[in-house]
């Protein structure tokens, strides 16, 4: 027969433990020594209450609202498509015409040239989320369900600015290189600056070098930047981002930061002039 | 014993004071005050003494003491007093009947249930709350020992 508990129970460790309890109910009662860490503890669960009922309430909302609401929801995303594929058409078309009539102003000689403003809205397919957000290759994918005809390197709008270029074809997709790819080169300008802006391979981020000693650059933070149109494949003054930082990058250079204008993980619908539009 | 284990048995003895939280305000009216997480703890430490020794009570005591009670210190008190107390016995434990374990636990909720009001509220201290209590807490330690013995050996 045992004649011991089962386990070593010493009663030192219970008589400790005891003691500990009884001070800290004796200080809080007293005291209210943790007063303001209950507090702190009721305050949390009230929030996690709230949070959590909130959350509830969404989602029941939601699933009933997408049962009652089915078609409508879904001709409001049809809509919704319509608007954003008519924006970014009509961006482009208002740039085109503002370039064709600097170009028939000066060169009247070259409207001809200028009949065709063909635009091709496609829709993403993917966008290489991995490699976006931490390394230097920034590409997306166009889903090109018309098979239409797509030349290389032709500038590749969103939202209301560029966001960059095809860069080749694949099956049904055309791949677009961004601007922040630190392959993609774009000739930029601002009000005191020209220069061939890079990709950082950052999202949204482009830089420019330049010389330290160049009087001429008086750019500040907060500049708004254009494309300067030279090379021929971009057009010319659409804004493009702002200057977000100058930074010194070696004893004869300064790094200018241009933060786009256009977010790729926020556009659905990119436009691409097509072959046969104008060549500027 | 592993974390996910003291995981486990903190959770049933959260769910227990959660019930206790729910049913209380409506067992009340009735002079009933039921105890659920403290019956809880008293069983875990009951089945399985060599795996919950007076850290393991401090413990769970503190968490109860955090998310249910209004002062700190109070269940890890009362925590490691029964813990000791069903170390000290739990070979003639094994030899009880269910109805003299009822008695003692339950005497033991009773007494929990007497100093949380002696001490937290001594103006709503009432002998009638504490017998109905002894009594309707014997006949739930019964039901709550067969579920919680269903539980573990399910799990453990």
């Amino acid at each position: 027969m045992a004649r011991s508990t089962p386990t070593y129970t010493p009663v030192r460790n219970y008589a400790i433990g005891f003691s500990l309890s009884a001070l800290l109910l004796f200080s809080d009662i007293s005291y209210g020594a943790f007063a303001p860490l209950r507090g702190f503890v009721n305050a949390s669960t009230l929030y996690a209450k709230m949070i959590s009922n909130g959350i509830f309430e969404n989602i029941g909302e939601t699933f009933s609202s997408f049962q009652r609401n089915k078609i409508i929801l879904q001709e409001n995303k049809e809509l919704k498509e319509k608007i954003l594929q008519i924006r970014t058409k009509d961006f482009i078309h208002r740039k085109d015409n503002e370039e064709k009539i600097q170009i028939i102003n000066f060169h009247k000689g070259l409207i001809n040239s200028l009949k065709n403003d063909d635009v091709d809205i496609y829709k993403i397919a993917s966008i290489d989320l991995r490699n976006y957000l931490c390394c230097s290759t920034h590409r997306v994918f166009l889903q090109n369900t018309r098979n239409v005809s797509v030349g290389k390197n032709a500038p590749v709008f969103a939202g209301r600015s560029i966001v960059g270029q095809t860069k080749d074809t694949y099956l049904n997709f055309i791949e677009v290189i961004l601007l922040s790819d630190t392959s993609h080169v774009l000739p930029i300008k601002s009000n005191f600056l020209y220069c061939d802006a890079r990709g950082k391979g950052k999202p949204m981020l482009i830089f420019c070098k330049l010389n330290k000693n160049n009087k001429n650059f008086k750019n500040q933070i907060g500049d708004v930047v254009y494309t300067s149109g030279l090379g021929g494949v971009f057009l010319k003054d659409i804004e493009i981002g702002f200057i977000s930082a100058i930074t010194s990058f070696s004893i004869n250079e300064v790094e200018v930061l241009i933060t786009l204008k256009a977010n790729p993980l926020e556009e659905t619908f990119y436009g691409i002039m097509s072959e046969e539009a104008d060549e500027i | 014993m592993k974390f996910s284990n003291h995981l486990i048995i903190l959770s049933t003895i959260i769910l227990g004071f959660w019930i206790d939280d729910f049913l209380n305000p409506l067992t009340i009216k009735l002079y009933l005050e039921l105890n659920f997480g403290f019956l809880i703890f008293a069983y875990w430490v009951f089945a399985i003494p060599e795996k919950l020794h007076s850290s393991a009570a401090l413990f769970y005591g503190l968490v109860a003491d955090l998310l249910f009670s209004n002062v700190i210190g109070f269940n890890m008190l009362f925590f490691i007093a029964i813990s000791y107390l069903i170390h000290l016995y739990v070979f003639r434990f094994r030899i009880f009947s269910y109805f003299q374990l009822s008695v003692f636990f339950s005497g033991s909720s009773t007494f929990y249930i007497a100093c949380k009001y002696l001490l937290l509220s001594p103006n709503n201290y009432s002998y009638i709350v504490l017998i109905l209590s002894f009594l309707i807490n014997a006949v739930l330690w019964v039901g709550l020992y067969l579920i919680m013995r269903a539980f573990r050996r399910s799990i453990f």
